[in-house]
C-alpha cells in the first residue's frame, strides 16, 4: 500500500513536470529548426567561434540589431530550433561595415570587443568562373574599391591587372559580396578553415601586430 | 465612526500614474525600432533615395527628435533595446530572468552580464514584484484584454475563469532552467511575454515581419481570455515566478487597516492577480499595483514598510459582520 501511495505521488511528479513543458514544446514547435544554405547566414563580428556556444550565451534581445547603422543584423525570427532569435548576416542582403556597436552593447559574452582586423566571421572567396575581369579580362575592381581593409583583405593580383584576389587579412566582413554587380554572386563567405587564400594554401590567422 | 469619503488619499492616484508608466514603456517599445530606422537612413546619407514612406519616417523621427540630439547615428543611441535587456543613457540593465536562464544555458557566469541584472533585483527585493505591474509591456495588454472580457462578460458572452494554483509558474521557471541546460539555448525568452513583445515589435517595425513569438503571445491573450483571466500571468509567466521569489521578503507591502475596511470586497475583484486583500491575503504575488488602492471606497488600503504580511485581522471595522460580532458580545457579556 505504502509502495503503491509512493509510485502515485513520482507519477504525480513525472505527470507534473510534463505538463510544465507544455509552453517551451509549443514555443519550439512555432520555431522549427530549417537551417538555409549555410553561406548565406554568417555570424556577427566578434562572436563566440562555436555557433553552439554562440547560441547558449544569446538571450536575444536584439540589441545587435537596434545599433546597427547598416542594418545588416538579421535574426531568425521563426526559423531556428535551439537558436531562434539569435542574430545572423546575410551579406549578399546587407554586409557588415566592421563598425564595432554591436559588440560594444551586447550585454553578455556572446559578442565582444575585439581588435576588427582580429574578427573572423569567415573569408570570402572568389569563384573564378564567375567574377567579369578573370572571365573575360572585364574591367570591374568593385571588390577591391569597396574593402574597409585594404589591401591586406583583398587586391588584385600582380600583373592581372582587376582580377581580385583574397588575402590573409580578409575578416570575411563580406562588403565584396553586397557590391559584387554579378548577378550569380561569385563572391561568398565561408569559414576561415575551409577558404583559401591568393598563394592558394590554407589561410591562417594574422596575429603578427 | 464612519470615515469620510469625500477626502480620499493621494495613494488612489498611483494607479492612474502605474497606467501612465506602462503606457509610456509600450510606446517607448514601438518608438524605439522607428528611431533606429531613422538612425540608418542617418547613417546611409542618401535621403533622395528613400522610398516615400521611408521619407515619411525620416521626417517625423526628425521633427521628433531634433530638439533633443545634435548627431542623430550617435547621440541616438543613449536609450536601446527592451525590457529585456537594454541600455538606458550609459546604464545596461537585463532581466534577471535573462540573467538567470542565460548562466544555466552556459554553465558560465560572465559578470559584466550578470551585473546588468543587479539593479532590477534589488529593486525587487525591496518593492516585490514591480515589474509585473508597472514596467512589463505585456501587463500593458494583457490589462486591455481583461477589461475587454469584462465588458464581453457584462454583453452576456460566457468566458471562463478558471483557477488553478499558483505554483505552476513555479514549476514552468524550474523547467525553463533545466530545458536551457539540456538544450543549450536560453528557452525562457521563448515564452516570457514581455521579451517576445519587446523583439516582436522590433522584427515587426525594423525588420518587416513579426517571428514566431507574436503567435505565442497571441495564443497567451487568447488563454487568458477564454479561459482564465490574466490566466498566464498569474499560473504559468516564468519571469513572474522569479520576481514572486524574490519580492517574497519585500519592504515595501500595501496592507489593510481593519478600523477602515467596510468588507465591501471591491478589491478581491478588481485584483489582476486574484489575490484577498480582503483577509490580508497578499503573500508574495503582489505586484504592488496599487489598483486596490484604487478601488477601495474607504481608504482602507495603505502602504506600510514590513517584511511579512499581517495575518487575518478579522472582519473590517466599518461592516456588518464586525457590527453584529460587537452586538453579540455585549449582549453575551
Amino acid at each position: 500500500m505504502r509502495r503503491r501511495r509512493f509510485l502515485q505521488t513520482i507519477g504525480a511528479y513525472t505527470a507534473l513536470g510534463v505538463v510544465s513543458m507544455i509552453p517551451y514544446g509549443l514555443a519550439r514547435l512555432l520555431s522549427p529548426s530549417v537551417h538555409a544554405a549555410d553561406h548565406a547566414h554568417i555570424p556577427l563580428p566578434g562572436a563566440l567561434a562555436d555557433p553552439d556556444a554562440f547560441a547558449r550565451a544569446c538571450i536575444g534581445c536584439g540589441l545587435c540589431g537596434e545599433v546597427c547603422p547598416p542594418r545588416c543584423v538579421e535574426f531568425k525570427q521563426r526559423e531556428g530550433g535551439s537558436d531562434v532569435n539569435t542574430p545572423y548576416i546575410d551579406p549578399a542582403k546587407k554586409a557588415c561595415i566592421l563598425c564595432n556597436k554591436c559588440m560594444e552593447v551586447c550585454p553578455t559574452d556572446a559578442l565582444t570587443v575585439i581588435p576588427i582586423r582580429d574578427v573572423d566571421m569567415g573569408i570570402a572567396q572568389i569563384d573564378r568562373a564567375a567574377c567579369y575581369p578573370w572571365v573575360d579580362e572585364g574591367v570591374c575592381g568593385a571588390c577591391v574599391a569597396i574593402c574597409p581593409l585594404g589591401d591586406s583583405a583583398i587586391s588584385f593580383e600582380f600583373a592581372n591587372i582587376y582580377k581580385p584576389a583574397v588575402q590573409e587579412g580578409c575578416v570575411g566582413c563580406g562588403q565584396c559580396v553586397e557590391i559584387c554587380p554579378e548577378p550569380s554572386l561569385p563572391i561568398r563567405i565561408v569559414a576561415r578553415s575551409e577558404g583559401t587564400v591568393a598563394k592558394h594554401g590554407v589561410a591562417t590567422r594574422r596575429r603578427s601586430y | 465612526m464612519k470615515k469620510r469619503v469625500d477626502s480620499p488619499s493621494a495613494l488612489r492616484h498611483l494607479n492612474k500614474l502605474r497606467w501612465v508608466v506602462l503606457t509610456l514603456i509600450f510606446l517607448m517599445l514601438i518608438l524605439l525600432p522607428f528611431i533606429h530606422l531613422y538612425q540608418t537612413y542617418v547613417a546611409a546619407h542618401a535621403y533622395d533615395l528613400l522610398l516615400p514612406h521611408e521619407k515619411t519616417i525620416y521626417d517625423v523621427m526628425e521633427w521628433f527628435t531634433a530638439p533633443f540630439v545634435n548627431d542623430p547615428e550617435t547621440d541616438l543611441d543613449a536609450i536601446k533595446g527592451t525590457t529585456w535587456s537594454g541600455t538606458f543613457f550609459g546604464l545596461q540593465l537585463s532581466d534577471p530572468l535573462a540573467v538567470v536562464s542565460q548562466v544555466a544555458a552556459s554553465f558560465f557566469l560572465y559578470w559584466p552580464f550578470i551585473l546588468t541584472g543587479l539593479i532590477p533585483v534589488v529593486v525587487t527585493m525591496l518593492l516585490g514584484r514591480v515589474f509585473c505591474g508597472w514596467i512589463c509591456p505585456a501587463t500593458f495588454i494583457y490589462e486591455l484584454n481583461d477589461t475587454l472580457a469584462a465588458w464581453m462578460r457584462r454583453a452576456g458572452v460566457p468566458l471562463g475563469d478558471k483557477v488553478y494554483d499558483k505554483r505552476i509558474k513555479y514549476l514552468i521557471l524550474l523547467a525553463g532552467l533545466v530545458l536551457s541546460m539540456l538544450l543549450g539555448s536560453v528557452m525562457t525568452a521563448a515564452i516570457y511575454p514581455p521579451a517576445i513583445i519587446g523583439r516582436e515589435l522590433y522584427y515587426a517595425i525594423a525588420q518587416g515581419a513579426f517571428g514566431s513569438g507574436a503567435v505565442f503571445f497571441i495564443l497567451t491573450i487568447i488563454f487568458d481570455l477564454l479561459v482564465a483571466r490574466r490566466g498566464f500571468c498569474r499560473y504559468l509567466c516564468p519571469g513572474g515566478a522569479l520576481y514572486s521569489l524574490l519580492g517574497r521578503y519585500r519592504v515595501l507591502r500595501i496592507q489593510r487597516v481593519v478600523e477602515d475596511c467596510n468588507d465591501c470586497k471591491k478589491c478581491n475583484v478588481v485584483c489582476e492577480f486574484g489575490l484577498d486583500p480582503l483577509q490580508d491575503g497578499f503573500g508574495q504575488e503582489c505586484n504592488n499595483c496599487t489598483a486596490c488602492i484604487a478601488v477601495c471606497p474607504t481608504d482602507a488600503l495603505v502602504f506600510k514598510v514590513q517584511t511579512h504580511d499581517q495575518a487575518f485581522q478579522g472582519p473590517g471595522h466599518l461592516g456588518h459582520a464586525y457590527r453584529n460580532q460587537q452586538v453579540e458580545e455585549k449582549s453575551g457579556g
